[in-house]
C-alpha cells in the first residue's frame, strides 16, 4: 500500500488560517459528537423538558460560534474535514 | 494533492488501485511544514480513537 | 548489493515468441525484452538496484512524483505487449535478482500463471465507479416543527431530522450500489471490488459507494456497456473507464 502524508504547507502569512483551519475541523468533530449523543439522550426519553431545552440552547449556540469562527477564518464547511486514509473521513458526510 | 486535471490524470488514481495491492491512501498523519521546513507531525488516528469510542457508548 | 536487477511487467505465451515492439521502454528508461521459460514468456527490463532494490522501492512508492512516472510506465509496456499478444499483468515493482530468478519463478508456477492467461484471454476489463449524487439542500419546513417546543428543543428536534433523512439516503444510496454490482456482475464472467478512492486522490467531492472491475469478453463489451449506461438511479451516478487489460484477473500466486 502506498501511503502518502497529508500536508499542510503552510507560509508566514497563512500559517494562522492553515491551523486555525486544522484545529476547527477538530471542534466540529466535537461540536457533531457532541450533538449526536444529545440527541440519542432526547430519544431515549429519559431528560426532564427543561433539560432538553437548555441542551439544545447550548448546542445551537455552540453551532452559531462555530460558524462565526469558520467565517473568521474564512473557511467554507467543506473545508473542515480531513481524511484519515483507512479510517475514512474524519467528519462524516455532510447533512443536508 | 488530487491527481484530477487532465484526462491523464484522472486515469492514474484507476491505475493506482490496479497496480497496488491495497491502492492508494493518504494517511491520517499530517504534516505541517512552515516555509517549507517540516516541523510538526502529527497522528490524527489516536485522537479520532479515543473521540469515535466515547460515541458508542 | 546487486549490480542489477530484473523487474518483471507481465507473463505471456511462450507459443507468440520473443519479439517485443520496437523501441519499447519501460520503468526507469530501461529497454523492454522477454525470458523464454517452457511454456512462458516474461515481459521484463534490467534495472538498476538504486531505484529498485526493496530498500528503494519502500521510499519511492510512497513518492506520488515517482510512482506516477513508474505506473504510467509499467501501464505502457503492459497496453504495447497486449496489442500484439494476451499477458497476465503482474502489480508494480516486482523485482528478481536476475534472469536464472525469473526462469526459476516461471518453472515453479507454470499451472498457475498458464490458469491466468486462461482466464483472461480474449477478455478485457472495465472500471465502474458509483459516487454519491449530490442531494440538494432540503429545507426542512419550520412549520412542521412542534410548536409547543421552545427554540432549545426545536433545535435538537431538526438535527434528528435532518440525521434520519441522512440515514436514509445513506441506506438509498448503498442499495443502489449493491444493485449495480449485481446487474453488472450478471452480465460479466467475473467481478472484482476495490475499496473506494481516496477523495483527495479522484478529486471526487461526493463519497463513492462502489469502485469495481468486471471481466468481458471482447465480443460481449458492447452488450456490457450497454448494460451500465442502460442503468439508472436518481442515487448514484456512474462512471465507466476502459477497456482496460485484465490487472484485475490476473492474480498469479508466485513463491
Amino acid at each position: 500500500m502506498s501511503r502518502l502524508p497529508a500536508r499542510i504547507d503552510a507560509e508566514p502569512e497563512t500559517v494562522g488560517r492553515d491551523l486555525g483551519r486544522l484545529v476547527l475541523t477538530i471542534v466540529e468533530l466535537l461540536r457533531q459528537l457532541m450533538e449526536r449523543q444529545a440527541i440519542r439522550r432526547v430519544e431515549a426519553g429519559d431528560l426532564p423538558e427543561e433539560t432538553v431545552e437548555r441542551l439544545g440552547l447550548g448546542l445551537m449556540r455552540l453551532e452559531e460560534a462555530m460558524d462565526e469562527l469558520r467565517e473568521y477564518f474564512g473557511l467554507r464547511p467543506e473545508d473542515l474535514n480531513i481524511d484519515l486514509g483507512p479510517l475514512g473521513n474524519l467528519l462524516p458526510p455532510p447533512e443536508r | 494533492m488530487t491527481l484530477v486535471g487532465t484526462d491523464d490524470d484522472l486515469a492514474l488514481v484507476d491505475l493506482l488501485d490496479r497496480l497496488l495491492a491495497g491502492g492508494v491512501v493518504v494517511t491520517g498523519d499530517v504534516t505541517i511544514s512552515l516555509a517549507g521546513v517540516d516541523l510538526v507531525q502529527i497522528s490524527l488516528r489516536a485522537l479520532i480513537s479515543s473521540v469515535a469510542t466515547l460515541v458508542d457508548k | 548489493m546487486a549490480d542489477s536487477l530484473v523487474y518483471l511487467y507481465a507473463v505471456g505465451d511462450a507459443a507468440f515468441g520473443d519479439a517485443v515492439p520496437p523501441g519499447l521502454i519501460g520503468v526507469g528508461e530501461a529497454p523492454v525484452r522477454m525470458i523464454v521459460e517452457g511454456r512462458l514468456a516474461a515481459v521484463v527490463s534490467t534495472v538498476d538496484p538504486l531505484h529498485f532494490s526493496e530498500d528503494a522501492l519502500q521510499r519511492n512508492l510512497e513518492d506520488l512524483t515517482w510512482l506516477a512516472a513508474t505506473a504510467r510506465a509499467h501501464h505502457a509496456v503492459v497496453d504495447a505487449i497486449w496489442q500484439h499478444r494476451p499477458v497476465a499483468p503482474l502489480r508494480l515493482a516486482t523485482v528478481y535478482l536476475d534472469d536464472d530468478n525469473v526462469r526459476a519463478v516461471l518453472r515453479a508456477n507454470e499451472a498457475a500463471f498458464a490458469g491466468a492467461l486462461d482466464r483472461i484471454r480474449g477478455a478485457r476489463e472495465w472500471g465502474v465507479k458509483a459516487i454519491v449524487h449530490p442531494q440538494p439542500d432540503a429545507d426542512l419546513d419550520p412549520t412542521l416543527a412542534d410548536a409547543t417546543l421552545g427554540p432549545g428543543a426545536a433545535y435538537l428536534q431538526h438535527k434528528r431530522k435532518a440525521r434520519d433523512r441522512a440515514a436514509r439516503v445513506q441506506q438509498d444510496v448503498q442499495d443502489a450500489a449493491a444493485d449495480l454490482h449485481r446487474t453488472l456482475s450478471a452480465a460479466a464472467a467475473a467481478s472484482h471490488l476495490y475499496p473506494p478512492q481516496d477523495p483527495q486522490l479522484s478529486g471526487h467531492r461526493e463519497h463513492m459507494v462502489l469502485n469495481a472491475a468486471y471481466l468481458v469478453e471482447e465480443s460481449a463489451a458492447g452488450a456490457f456497456t450497454d448494460v451500465v449506461k442502460a442503468w439508472q438511479s436518481p442515487h448514484v451516478d456512474v462512471e465507466l473507464t476502459g477497456p482496460w487489460v485484465p490487472y484485475s484477473f490476473a492474480t498469479l500466486e508466485e513463491s
